[in-house]
């Protein structure tokens, strides 16, 4: 399967660092360029991201997926695979919010610094689901109405997004809510992780291209 | 083919004990269940329960997920298989076979049922006055393994059967390889599918085989049953075979097709001066809609390690008269041999999606008059990117973007197939990159496992 080289900037206004993705991305550089995206836009780990050189190598621990992202005057550029010797590698668990395995190789704070800018602090997840129901509400198919249910340090809170006679439920532990509603954890993933919903199987495909987007951008 | 009344009047000495009903989802291999002949007297008019769900796994047995359900795909519910009667032959002794269509209860096709969107368009081509002819050339690799190593190998490192060196036309290929394919033919001529011609392909171990040009449907039906006999026949033997587009790190493996359109017994494709005006909207048709076709034809992550260059597929939306190396070659001249050879499927491709994309295309042509671009009188590989000749789509994700954007084939394969392809190659895409697949390697063992016995 060929991959492209073709840069294009993440469709959202970025500060600071610049955040570049090739064209045609693979999963990983999109889900890298939306969580470095995320880092910038907050304002998260800016001194990393304000390196203009360096070359870092991202892998998965157990997956073939490797990602570059190449530091340069004004721009952070993500591209796939890994094609030219990086200054560093992490080694990361693409489902544990780009946990570190292992130490990391090469250049100690460039790694470090990459490392922190893949790991923003979530939102709380009633602002992270209506991010969520605002990026998706127009996919086709999508369930009118958001219901959330979690248990907060005060006892049961609930959240509803939307208007309408369709509703989705989706419930389960604060921090795993937040993970799903802003892309940081996999909506799949997390069903087996405590992850509840309540909906039709036509409703879950719908919500699984939703996670995507918001995960993706796809 | 046989009609209904041979099930109970077979001349057969084993009279039958079961049928076995037969269809394709999307992924092009045949789906189906063994039926008693009580079972299937009993529902042989109204039907045979399916769960919907057959549209909805994808090769690894996950529920494809990603898209907004039709209302009549809910939490999967039952549509109905309906044997064409006209389809049913003796399979073997003791076991005759059917192909069916999908339908749902209110008596309307399935939409995204393959054959049925075969059987619309060839409907709608009859409304303009023009009936298709087809054949297909189908490229397919043996190896001596027998699929139970094959597996424990993860389909790996086999050994092509006839020999390891690559040749085209040799006539000298080993007695073990030959006895397959006269095995083979032997079988095709038993269930009453009409082939033209085998040989030795390009890649050690890769044969081609020609069916016969008949109508669409039924070209399709003996495409599907062809692939399943030749699975058979190598069980049998003790051999594998596969479909895949590349089932090594070597040559890939395609499905050409040839079409021409015929009415009151004339072909009309033939002129005596080259393209007739048909031919030429025909070929405009299927250029404009080749990027989008591109994710039906080519619809595993394999599909695309064949677009090189020089090595046989084409790699440019193009067309030209006896040229090989176009997307289309035009055959001319001849009142009746004068035909489209279509070359851009791979091995792997659905029959029935791949002949209802070219029907799409023709279709498109001729009641549009879409003129074709001129025709690339040199070689179409490696060709300068200022040539005006575009590339056909080399990934996955960039042909899924050209079918959704394709007005002309939302309109003649509807919105809902549409949607429902483009949603299962991008379930597809994202399997293949976040479970194991390796886009940087030649061939990974994520695509082996996933695609070497299926489709």
């Amino acid at each position: 399967m060929a991959e492209t080289t073709t840069i294009t900037a993440l469709p959202t206004p970025q500060q600071g660092s610049h955040i570049l993705i090739e064209d045609d991305a693979s999963p990983l550089v999109r889900l890298i360029g939306r969580t470095l995206g995320d880092s910038a836009r907050s304002g998260h780990a800016a001194d990393g991201l304000a390196r203009t050189a360096g070359v870092v190598a991202v892998r998965s621990h157990d997956t073939p997926q490797a990602a570059t992202i190449a530091f340069g005057a004004g721009a952070v550029e993500v591209s796939s695979g890994v094609l030219v010797a990086p200054d560093a590698t992490v080694v990361v668990d693409l489902h544990a919010r780009f946990a570190p395995v292992g130490e990391p190789s090469g250049d100690a704070a460039l790694a470090a610094g990459v490392l922190r800018a893949l790991q923003p602090p979530l939102p709380h997840w009633r602002e992270a689901a209506a991010r969520f129901w605002q990026l998706t509400r127009g996919i086709r198919g999508v369930p009118e109405v958001l219901l959330v249910d979690t248990e907060g340090p005060d006892g049961p809170e609930h959240g509803r997004f939307g208007e309408g006679a369709t509703e989705y439920l989706v419930a389960g532990p604060a921090d795993l809510l937040a993970g799903v509603f802003s892309g940081a954890d996999d909506f799949l993933t997390a069903l087996a992780s405590g992850l509840r919903v309540r909906g039709t199987l036509s409703q879950m495909s719908v919500m699984t291209a939703a996670s995507w987007k918001v995960r993706f951008d796809v | 083919m046989s009609d209904r009344s041979q099930l109970t009047d077979s001349a057969s000495p084993t009279p039958a004990r079961a049928v076995r009903l037969e269809a394709t989802n999307h992924e092009g291999s045949l789906l189906g269940k063994n039926v008693s002949l009580a079972k299937f007297a009993a529902g042989k008019d109204t039907g045979f329960a399916f769960a919907d769900i057959l549209f909805a796994i994808d090769l690894n047995n996950e529920i494809v997920l990603g898209d907004a359900f039709p209302e009549w795909r809910g939490n999967i519910y039952d549509i109905q298989m309906i044997p064409d009667m006209s389809t049913l032959v003796e399979w073997k002794p003791g076991l005759d076979s059917v192909i069916g269509d999908y339908w749902l209860k209110d008596g309307t096709p399935v939409p995204i049922c393959p054959r049925n969107l075969v059987r619309r368009l060839v409907d709608r081509l009859a409304a303009l006055g023009y009936g298709a002819t087809a054949a297909v050339e189908i490229e397919a690799t043996l190896f001596e393994e027998s699929v139970q190593e094959a597996r424990r190998v993860g389909y790996r490192d086999l050994t092509p059967l006839g020999g390891s060196t690559g040749a085209t036309y040799h006539l000298a290929r080993s007695k073990d390889w030959v006895d397959y394919m006269e095995a083979v033919v032997d079988r095709l001529d038993r269930v009453g599918i009409t082939w033209e011609a085998w040989t030795d392909e390009a890649a050690p171990g890769q044969t081609e085989l020609n069916l016969a040009p008949t109508d669409p449907v039924a070209l399709c039906d003996g495409w599907a049953r062809t692939r399943q006999i030749m699975r058979e026949v190598a069980f049998e033997r003790g051999h594998t075979v596969s479909f895949m587009a590349k089932p090594t790190a070597g040559f890939g493996q395609g499905a050409h097709i040839n079409l021409s359109l015929h009415s009151d017994g004339v072909n009309r494709f033939f002129a005596e001066d080259g393209p007739s005006e048909l031919m030429r909207h025909a070929v405009g048709g299927l250029l404009a809609t080749m990027a989008g076709a591109t994710s039906v034809v080519m619809p595993q992550i394999t599909s695309y390690r064949r677009l090189v260059d020089l090595t046989g597929p084409p790699t440019t939306v193009s067309w030209g008269v006896n040229n090989k190396t176009a997307a289309v070659r035009a055959i001319t001249g001849h009142p009746k041999y004068s035909r489209l050879e279509y070359r851009l499927p791979g091995a792997d491709a659905n029959p029935y999606l791949t002949l209802a994309v070219v029907l799409a295309g023709v279709l498109a042509g001729i009641e549009r008059r879409i003129e074709p671009p001129e025709q690339v009188t040199d070689m179409a590989w490696c060709l300068p990117d200022d040539s005006g000749v575009s590339r056909i789509p080399d990934t996955m994700s960039k042909a899924g973007a050209a079918l959704e954007a394709d007005p002309l084939l939302r309109e003649y394969l509807g919105d809902e197939f549409v949607d429902f392809w483009v949603a299962s190659r991008r379930w597809e895409w994202m399997e293949f990159h976040t479970k194991g697949g390796d886009p940087f390697a030649e061939l990974s063992e994520w695509e082996s496992t996933r695609y070497f016995e299926f489709p």
